[in-house]
């Protein structure tokens, strides 16, 4: 177990890296100069000097690169050009909001999901299974902006039974403080992730049903919910797992369209004003962050895995 | 959505000001005119919050001369509330000079209008010591030390046309012009961007500084605007810092947040009339309209906001649930800009006549009927008809000189050497530089090609430009459109001039980024001339730089009517309507009306709650 | 993600398969309705032509009638014929990426499996570094470098989405190649390439039409989040999306003629898509992916 754990996060430390590599040379190959971006279209020649000059922008890319990796191991992710506050201070405000919003959305997701499917597995073949089958590829394949917007013209428009907008408040205490302007955001993003959280359960709880060690159960007596409980779901969780790994990504990158429907200044619509207007201190130092997140949870997944299976033997990669 | 405001004399941010018409009785469902009709008056309940909608780019920029580089119009939203102009524009919804809320009480021009004698008022900031002449000084100081890092600048203008600034008391100040301008213009443009800083709190050059005469020294003054404008950048202290709350408007600000979200409170130490009588008014930012006109339509967040202009056949549905929508026209110019210097082609940009024909290709009547349900200006030319009516020449308001005529497009094409296949592409046929050829610079087989870039995020432009590409096509003129974010737009758009078009940010070649907006006296300054801060084609003409500068000194209406229909005739720039502001605000929230066009902020001190 | 399946998919499973297909109701109703709505799209302007090119403002929404059954958008265009017309180019890019991810995402497993150790080490850690950076830095980042063409689109979205596919070929081709019928092919002097394509590609059919599926209706998806966020293609052109993220502009006045056909044939093409990805699921008994 060292040896893999040690493995896998020397690996993790070469993605992240990667990862820093890629961004930096993605954004550095954009034509525009972030000079222009943020000093607009009256910028002279010198002032767009003086403008690299300050953010070292005139050296080569390699020697940017390298400091900026210094800078960032000494957790220094620099000043957004735009917004003119640090980089890290920034991501502080808005990823708790996102992970409210998206913590929130990924449980509910798998509160339905995982009845949801452990149901369709047991009654697999029958009206049920498909029914739910078709009602999960409906939900997966609505765009979610659609899906978004509906759910405000019939709540919120119609009916006035709930605020248009994601909250508004600046803490984490505030955010919960004001559930009914949760309500909208999270059922658009929970319903969508259900739908394909349940697909992987039901598949894997087939596959678990079908093995022996359940007829055995079966035929002792035990009844049927405590098989359903004790077995299947717990080896149901196990690609949940994995997906929930997965999920780390998506809750430190955001949800762009989410937030862009809600009105919620989340980690997305971060990212979208700095791509925008190339304010590569946030794009450095917010896909960095993202990506030591994703790795991270990645490899948390795969321990929780091999803990709940130790059947699983772990070849590379 | 966003606005590419630039700041002609400082003094426009966002023109959606406030229009409010409620009539007595109002109209029921349907949009009034903000202009017409007095306010009226209701019974007063004191206190309350308002909760504005605050669309696109938030304020980034607190101290009230940003410099030259920050073209962000909100800022001006931001500060004027808390330091107010010294000469404001806009008085209920007349375009001239308010008197009430200026902070000069006499302001006089003699010495063949070389001199300019300003009274101020005994008003006070808000930490109790008066508004004096010194505090004039200070800023004529600081500006003429860093005028070239000053966004509102206007070369040639204040500071650097003023002789001598003298102050013979604590309330009278006394300037001496190198030349003598049109008092209209002089008074209207540029008084109107300079407002009144406190010298006895920012005449320092560190936050732990002594409060001295810095000022009056190159260096001093040089050190004291670096140390304001380092301040002034920092957000997250916006409503913290000292400096900040020293304030002689009616507002002071009690919140910032980074995401754009920010709140005033009332200054009770206001010298002026209008005291505020609401508790507290809250900007609330959205990025996109879509959440905005959600809110409105959810009913329950939104006092005041701004309608735009694809969903105006909401206002029936919102005025029956306790909303008035009222209209304003905003005082700009809205156009097409032409790269008359880009490598492919800028020789085709700088003839007159393909210029003259792709106006004619432009159905401004029909977009405005269709895409802005009527509530836009004609775009007949630089001066805009409504918003100015004033100043608008007979033949703008007649339609300018070019109406929609495909017909007339294809035979000017035609009549200078090109092969016009509408609906495919027309090509030169007849190079050279003789009067039926061409032009300089124009190749064989050149196509009418360009390459139009917008910005982003408002419905009502994607129809337009869609529209404009359609019914250029008409004469074989085709049209690539491509939009993007505002920001990343800009990324890439330069000034070009003939002396110096760098590939790097002259790539463009036609560009529409929204408007620009004009201060109480629309002339070209700074959009027409040679060198304009707005000029970013590069159009340069001798005839038009003596027009504009002969409106910036004489002061006869027909002086201004030559330079208006020359440049409307030269097409520096492409046309185009330009729309109208909508305001969408609570019934019962009073003062709103009537708008005016031309105060960059919300007057909301006049605001109150009926109920 | 591993379950303790084996791979299967035998030569001579195209039969098996049909039949299996055939069997499975879902998949015979996602067939059906993908058959529909292409011929709609590709079939319909023959019998139907509409000017999708010129603006006609005079005609600007106009609801459902006679001369328009779909009534008009805010450009003048016919709404059933813009569909036929965005359901091309949305049914184009949506294959176009699928075909060219699958390619991608296959040659690059299957060599990342077959060679092993090393250079499988090092071709992981790209996915996996790709996998990381959230898909819309990237988009944003590409797409303000290039001006929007059909092509560049497709491009982007396979980009994005190459790195699933590349994955799961990978672990068939880990798995498969230590069978017999390889160690066989070897001996009788197979070089690695014959081997990679001729054998294991194959062999690993099931994965790779599954992952292409599924592609299909995620591009379609994609795209549609595309056009929302404003970095679609430009007019005249039209795809669901876009439409329907125009639509959604004007929802509130009552026109519902921009939005609920555009968002119906969108779901509906989506959910085609993944019964018969899903059903093929079922069919060959693939491990890995499911829905």
């Amino acid at each position: 177990m060292r040896a893999y754990l040690l493995r896998r996060t020397g690996q993790a430390v070469v993605v992240v890296i990667g990862v820093m590599v890629v961004t930096f040379a993605l954004i550095h190959l954009e034509p525009g100069s972030a000079a222009r971006a943020t000093l607009g279209t009256r910028a002279t020649d010198e002032r767009i000097a003086v403008f690299n000059a300050a953010n070292g922008l005139n050296r080569p890319l390699t020697a940017q690169f390298v400091s900026f990796v210094k800078q960032a191991a000494a957790g220094n992710l620099g000043t957004s050009y735009s917004l003119h506050q640090p980089v890290s201070t920034l991501i502080a405000q808005r990823l708790p909001r996102d992970g409210v919003l998206l913590g929130l959305s990924t449980l509910l997701a798998l509160a339905l999901a995982l009845p949801m499917g452990i149901f369709q597995a047991v009654r697999r073949g029958r009206a049920e299974d498909h029914a739910f089958t078709v009602l999960s590829f409906g939900l997966y394949s609505i765009p979610d902006f659609f899906f978004g917007l509906l759910l405000i013209a019939i709540f919120s428009v119609q009916l006035h039974l709930l605020p248009s907008q994601a909250p508004q408040a600046q803490s984490i205490g505030g955010i919960l403080a004001d559930p009914r302007a949760l309500v909208l955001p999270v059922l658009t993003l929970a319903l969508v992730s259900m739908a394909s959280f349940s697909r992987y359960v039901r598949s894997s709880a087939i596959i678990t049903l079908a093995q022996e060690y359940i007829q055995v159960a079966r035929s002792t007596g035990l009844p049927e919910r405590l098989v359903l409980r004790r077995h299947v779901l717990r080896n149901s969780l196990l690609p949940v797992i994995t997906v929930l790994g997965l999920s780390a990504r998506d809750i430190v990158a955001g949800a762009v369209i989410a937030e862009a429907v809600f009105n919620y200044p989340g980690m997305g619509q971060l990212f979208f004003q700095a791509a925008t207007s190339k304010d590569y201190p946030i794009l450095l130092g917010s896909t960095l962050v993202v990506g030591v997140a994703t790795v991270i949870g990645s490899l948390i997944a795969d321990i929780a895995y091999s803990l709940l299976d130790p059947r699983i033997r772990y070849v590379d990669g | 959505m966003r606005v590419h405001s630039t700041l002609k004399a400082g003094a426009i941010g966002l023109a959606l000001a406030m229009i409010v018409t409620a009539c007595t009785g109002g109209s029921s469902g349907t949009i009034t005119n903000g202009q017409s009709a007095g306010a009226s008056k209701g019974p007063v309940k004191r206190g309350g919050t308002v909760t504005i909608a605050e669309l696109g780019v938030s304020p980034d920029f607190i101290f009230p001369l940003p410099p030259a580089t920050n073209q962000n119009g909100y800022n001006a939203n931001l500060t004027e509330a808390m330091w107010p102009y010294l000469v404001y524009a806009g008085d209920g919804a007349q375009s001239v000079v308010n008197k009430d809320k200026s902070l000069f009480s006499t302001l006089s021009y003699s010495n063949g209008d070389k001199r300019i004698t300003i009274q101020l008022k005994p008003w006070n900031w808000s930490d109790g010591r008066p508004i004096t002449s010194r505090d004039f000084s200070f800023v004529y100081n600081l500006l003429k030390a860093n005028f070239s890092n000053w966004n509102a600048h206007l070369v040639g203008l204040f500071p650097e046309d003023v002789a001598k600034v003298s102050t013979p008391d604590a309330r009278t100040v006394v300037l001496d012009l190198t030349k003598a301008y049109n008092p209209d213009f002089y008074t209207d443009d540029v008084l109107s961007t300079i407002p009144l800083l406190p010298q006895h709190a920012w005449d320092k050059t560190s936050a732990g500084g002594t409060v001295g005469d810095n000022d009056t020294t190159t260096a001093g003054a040089k050190a004291v605007y670096a140390y304001l404008q380092k301040e002034g950048a920092k957000t997250t202290s916006f409503s913290t810092n000292p400096l900040w709350k020293v304030v002689d408007g009616p507002w002071k600000l009690s919140e910032f947040r980074s995401n754009g979200y920010y709140s005033y409170v009332p200054n009770p130490a206001y010298s002026g009339s209008a005291k505020p009588v609401v508790d507290k008014v809250i900007e609330s930012p959205f990025t996109t309209d879509t959440p905005e006109i959600n809110a409105l339509r959810s009913g329950s967040s939104l006092d005041v906001a701004t309608l735009p202009l694809n969903d105006i056949k909401q206002a029936q549905a919102l005025s029956s649930s306790g909303y008035s929508i009222a209209s304003v026209p905003i005082p700009g110019v809205a156009a097409v800009m032409p790269n008359l210097y880009n490598t492919a082609v800028g020789a085709l940009f700088r003839q007159l006549y393909i210029r003259q024909a792709l106006e004619y290709l432009i159905n401004r009547p029909q977009i405005v009927a269709k895409i802005y349900n009527g509530y836009a200006d004609p775009g007949n030319g630089p001066v805009p008809v409504k918003a100015t009516g004033t100043w608008a020449s007979p033949l703008e308001k007649a339609g300018g000189p070019y109406p929609y005529n495909p017909a007339t497009a294809k035979s000017l094409l035609q009549a200078h050497g090109w092969k016009v296949v509408p609906g495919g592409t027309t090509t030169c046929v007849s190079p050279g530089t003789g009067a039926s050829q061409c032009g300089a610079g124009i190749t064989a087989g050149q196509a009418l090609t360009f390459n139009l870039l917008y910005s982003s995020g408002r419905t009502t432009t994607d129809e337009q430009n869609a529209a404009i590409k359609s019914s250029q096509a008409q004469a074989g003129i085709t049209i690539n459109l491509r939009s993007e974010p505002f920001n990343t737009l800009v990324s890439t758009i330069g000034t070009c001039t003939a002396a110096s078009h760098p590939k790097s940010s002259c790539g463009w070649q036609l560009a529409e980024f929204g408007y620009d907006p004009y201060p109480l006296y629309p002339n070209g300054t700074g959009f027409f001339d040679t060198g304009g801060t707005n000029n970013y084609g590069g159009y340069s003409d001798p005839t038009m730089d003596k027009l504009i500068q002969a409106t910036e000194y004489g002061a006869s209406a027909s002086t201004f009517t030559t330079y208006e229909d020359y440049a409307a005739r030269q097409l520096p720039w492409l046309w185009l309507p330009l729309r109208e502001g909508i305001t969408v605000y609570r019934t019962k929230l009073r003062g709103v009306v009537p708008l005016n066009p031309f105060s960059s902020t919300n007057t909301f001190e006049d605001w109150y709650y009926t109920s | 993600m591993s379950t303790a399946e084996p791979a299967v998919a035998p030569r001579g499973s195209g039969r098996l398969l049909a039949a299996a297909f055939a069997g499975n109701r879902r998949a015979l109703v996602g067939l059906g309705l993908v058959a529909v709505i292409a011929a709609f799209c590709f079939l319909g302007p023959l019998l139907y032509r509409t000017d999708q090119v010129t603006v006609q403002l005079d005609l600007a929404q106009l609801p459902p009638s006679g001369r328009y059954p779909l009534g008009t958008d805010a450009s003048g265009y016919d709404e059933l014929g813009r569909l036929m017309q965005g359901g091309q180019s949305s049914l184009e890019i949506g294959c176009a990426v699928a075909v060219v991810t699958t390619v991608i995402g296959t040659l690059y497993g299957a060599v990342a499996g077959y060679v092993g150790v090393i250079v499988d080490a090092i071709m992981m850690r790209v996915i996996d570094t790709f996998l990381a950076i959230p898909g819309i830095v990237l988009l944003l980042l590409l797409v303000s470098m290039f001006t929007p063409t059909l092509r560049l689109i497709v491009v982007l979205l396979s980009l994005l989405s190459w790195l699933g596919p590349a994955r799961l070929v990978r672990g068939e081709v880990l798995s498969l190649r230590t069978r017999e019928f390889v160690q066989a092919a070897r001996m009788m002097g197979g070089t690695g390439g014959r081997i990679v394509v001729r054998h294991l590609v194959p062999n690993a059919a099931g994965v790779i039409i599954v992952s292409g599926t599924f592609t299909i209706a995620d591009s379609v998806l994609t795209l549609s989040a595309l056009g929302y966020l404003g970095l679609g293609l430009p007019p005249p052109h039209a795809d669901w999306g876009s439409m329907l993220s125009a639509g959604l502009d004007y929802l509130y006045d009552g026109n519902w003629w921009l939005v609920y056909p555009a968002a119906a044939i969108l779901i509906t093409t989506v959910v085609a898509f993944n019964l018969i990805g899903d059903a093929l699921h079922d069919a060959l008994g693939v491990r890995g992916q499911s829905r």
